[in-house]
């Protein structure tokens, strides 16, 4: 595939998105090494005093449980990426799909209901909407999930719908059409291929979103029922800074500002590397 | 009438095209009204006209790509609009479709084998290795190498696009290629390469093109028959030699008399005055009246009926013009 | 020819990145346009020819590539010295341009009217009222029997020959030095291409504007220009009046053109 040569090539001559890419790497090998048992399991221990200072032991200090803070910071990539590629993955696949229905069949009730649904998700304030889901869900470790994947698809499926609509008058759709190929095989083959510019860009975005809004949510007592967060421990920190204890605060917040900083460094120059009309002639 | 359409290849039979969301008080607009031609086997029928004539409507409908309002089109005696499930896969199998822009006409993440297979893969041509056969014959067919099979539409140039173009529309060995502007975006010298392309393919194959233009010059030099349209409507169609010779419209003469000639001792081009008329809002009587030097009285309140002006034989080389001068 | 040329460009090359590599599209040509004349630029796609006109007209910048000349002078100026911010002011105004694509100089927003009557208020500093009256008087002078209608409709409302009837209205207001047409009628049907370039012509000849056609159409070359120059690979071949072009052709790319326009000839 020359295509995908070409991206890598891109990237290598944007030092912006190099960078990205290496700090994201980064953040994906902590996760990886989560998931494999291998680091941040003792993330609910309480094995030090409480509050303690940053030391040879604990990298950065303990909470008022006398949990350590590094080992919790670490686990919570391992949550971050977990709720940042499931949102991502189908928040995009169902923006895709309703995208590409919308503008294939554009003007046709279809469209109508996609676009009405559209309409209504991003008319209602989003953490009322999260606020409403967490309560009608009580208690569901996905009801988070499912809120944010119904209200981010939509700007993936407006942005696919244009796609769609365009690249159904081109030629190569015409001459698929009269050769009689089934309208689901031309979108397979001919249409769909041709928004994954837009798809894999909407899907970093939805991973950042994703990322953040956890924290907030999270925060706020809707989010991560089990399990460890930033956001939770930066909600556990409010209490902690007043009293003089910086550590919670700080590696909560500077981890999510790093990984924030590598992904849209990385969007940004994927956005430029795949955009068609930047290719060369 | 209909004893001849079974000897055509291809009939259009007063073929009415209405635009789908356009609605007038007097009801729906038409882009094509109530036209016929006819291609032989074998045959190059150009169709020529400005844009908005409604030239590439036809050839769209002529594809299936579009809803015909009334009328009938017929391919090889039979009536497309009545066809079964299978009858219709053949029709579309033996009628092909190469478009004006080559790189908008190639999938772009596909690349050229792909695209070559894709309507052997759809019709079930053979066996698997035949189909790759094919697809390796069709690309030799039209003058490239077969090493541009693995190659993405967007690394071949115009020329080489355009060829594969018509690859596509040879590989199942149809009897109709419908070309909508296929050479319009080339530079001159490739021009030339795919009209001499295209009548070498004729000659070898007995392939029959339908070929939509507004480059007369281009027509000059492929066409065995003419048919000028305006606003919707065929006002005059007749054998290629004598449509560039002795032109009956006014129309057909301003079109002919506005191209600028490669040599600066000849008569500059004449300016047809006005704007072009869309089919949308004929105007009452002949359609081009308005804009008609040689208009007479009653040009603008009575439409004109097709005339046959040479009057020799009733074959194809018919010369037919619908214009009151030539019937007072 | 012994008053100053309107244009004269001294060794102009014209490079783009690709790739990180820099690729020279234009190089080191020099020519003259005398004022009130028509000299069309000649060549097939990719030989360099619109890169020119864009680095005439002070286009080519930052990532899109870099412009060396000598002097692109333009009466007293030197276009090669001056800024952006002074290229601004000429621009439009001293020289200007018409594109291929009329409705990608049009502005979807704006009537035709307050398009045009703006060339004369920002270039001219005339009034409202005498800016309108004025952009009336060039719609009519560009063939526009009905006027009014035009000034009160959108761009999108026309057809593509009378958009770039509108641009080159636009193009003229100023009556400038000269006027770089990019290809002007290649997107029209023959009928409207003989309109738009006969009445660009003659309104040039009128105000003493002289025309540089980038073309890759003998046809147009032949009728509508009074010398040529043919580029190819980024450097000018040929320069001859067209007459003699066709006539006796000196390079032999030149020879091979003129037999293949011959060739497709009516």
């Amino acid at each position: 595939m020359s295509g995908r040569t070409d991206i890598l090539g891109k990237l290598k001559n944007d030092r912006a998105g190099l960078a990205g890419f290496l700090i994201v790497s980064l953040f994906f090998l902590l996760a990886l090494g989560v998931w494999l048992g291998w680091l941040g399991q003792g993330w609910s221990d309480a094995g030090g005093g409480r509050w303690e200072a940053p030391g040879a032991e604990h990298w950065f200090g303990t909470n008022v449980l006398g949990q350590d803070i590094f080992q919790r910071a670490v686990y919570s990539v391992r949550t971050a990426f977990e709720i940042g590629l499931v949102v991502a993955l189908f928040s995009t696949l169902v923006g895709a799909v309703l995208g590409a229905l919308a503008g294939w069949y554009s003007g046709s009730w279809v469209d109508g209901t996609v676009m009405w649904m559209k309409g209504v998700l991003d008319s209602i304030p989003f953490y009322l909407f999260v606020a409403a889901v967490a309560f009608a869900l009580q208690g569901q470790p996905w009801a988070m999930h499912l809120a944010m994947i119904a209200t981010f698809w939509t700007t993936t499926g407006r942005l696919v719908r244009a796609e769609v609509m365009k690249i159904k008058s081109m030629d190569y759709v015409r001459s698929a059409r009269s050769i009689g190929l089934h309208d689901s095989l031309i979108l397979a083959r001919h249409v769909l291929p041709n928004t994954s510019h837009i798809l894999l860009v909407q899907a970093t975005i939805a991973f950042v979103a994703a990322i953040k809004t956890e924290v907030i949510l999270s925060f706020l007592g809707l989010g991560v029922q089990d399990g460890v967060s930033w956001g939770l421990m930066l909600a556990e920190s409010t209490q902690e800074v007043l009293a003089g204890h910086f550590a919670n605060f700080v590696a909560a917040s500077g981890m999510l500002f790093l990984l924030l900083i590598g992904f849209n460094l990385l969007a940004d120059a994927l956005q430029d590397a795949l955009d068609p009309r930047q290719a060369a002639l | 009438m209909n004893g001849m359409a079974d000897q055509m290849l291809l009939s259009v039979r007063n073929l009415t095209i209405e635009y789908p969301e356009a609605e007038s008080p007097s009801g729906k607009l038409a882009a094509v009204r109530d036209v016929s031609l006819d291609i032989p086997r074998g045959g190059i029928l150009a169709l020529v006209g400005e844009s908005g004539s409604g030239k590439t409507s036809l050839a769209h409908a002529i594809l299936q790509l579009l809803p015909i309002a009334s009328g009938r089109v017929l391919f090889q005696g039979r009536d497309l609009g009545g066809l079964d499930k299978a009858g219709m896969r053949a029709a579309r199998r033996s009628i092909q479709a190469v478009f004006q822009d080559p790189l908008a006409s190639l999938s772009p993440r596909r690349n050229i084998r792909q695209t070559l297979l894709e309507p052997l893969n759809h019709f079930k041509t053979g066996t698997k290795q035949d189909r790759v056969d094919r697809a390796a014959n069709a690309i030799e067919a039209v003058g490239l190498e077969k090493e541009l099979l693995d190659r993405y539409p967007h690394e071949l140039s115009g020329g080489q696009r355009q060829r594969v173009g018509l690859a596509r529309a040879l590989v199942c060995g149809p009897s109709l290629v419908v070309a909508d502007e296929p050479v319009s975006s080339l530079d001159v010298s490739m021009q030339a390469h795919i009209v001499e392309l295209i009548l070498e393919l004729r000659e070898r194959l007995g392939v029959a093109f339908l070929f939509v233009s507004h480059d007369l010059s281009v027509v000059r030099r492929l066409a065995d028959r003419v048919a000028v349209m305006y606003a919707g409507q065929i006002v005059e169609s007749g054998p290629a030699s004598q449509i560039f010779k002795s032109p009956a419209h006014p129309y057909t003469r301003a079109l002919l008399r506005a191209v600028p000639v490669a040599d600066p001792g000849h008569a500059a081009p004449v300016v047809l005055e006005g704007e072009p008329s869309l089919p949308l809002t004929p105007p009452t009587g002949c359609v081009f009246h308005k804009r008609c030097a040689e208009a007479l009285a009653n040009c603008s309140s009575r439409q004109p009926v097709e005339q046959e002006i040479t009057g020799i034989e009733p074959d194809p080389t018919e010369h037919r013009v619908k214009c009151h001068l030539w019937n007072p | 020819m012994s008053a100053s040329p309107a244009l004269s460009v001294r060794n102009l090359s014209v490079y783009v990145r690709e790739d990180g590599m820099e690729r020279s599209v234009v190089d080191g040509i020099s020519f003259d346009l005398a004022a009130g004349e028509v000299l069309a630029l000649v060549g097939e796609s990719g030989c360099g020819k619109s890169k020119t006109a864009e680095a005439i007209m002070g286009l080519v910048s930052g990532a899109a590539g870099r412009v060396r000349a000598d002097a692109i002078g333009l009466g007293d100026l030197d276009l090669a010295a001056l800024g952006e911010r002074g290229l601004q002011k000429i621009r439009g105004c001293e020289i200007s341009m018409v594109f291929q694509e009329p409705l990608t100089a049009l502005d979807p927003v704006f009537s035709n009217g307050y398009q045009l009557a703006t060339q004369y208020r920002r270039h001219r500093g005339q009034s409202r009222k005498q800016s309108r009256d004025s952009a009336r008087e060039m719609l009519r002078r560009v063939g526009f029997p009905d006027p009014d209608r035009i000034m009160r409709s959108y761009p999108h409302q026309l057809s593509g020959g009378m958009r770039q009837r509108l641009v080159i209205a636009m193009a003229m207001a100023c009556k400038p030095r000269v006027l770089v047409a990019d290809e002007p009628s290649t997107a029209l049907d023959v009928t409207t291409q003989a309109q738009v370039l006969s009445q660009m012509i003659r309104m040039a000849r009128d105000t003493g504007t002289a025309i540089l056609l980038i073309t890759h159409d003998l046809g147009v070359v032949a009728q509508y220009c009074d010398r040529a120059l043919v580029m190819r690979r980024g450097q000018l071949v040929e320069d001859a009046a067209v007459t003699r072009l066709f006539s006796n052709p000196k390079h032999e790319y030149t020879s091979a053109l003129v037999s293949a326009a011959r060739e497709m000839r009516l």
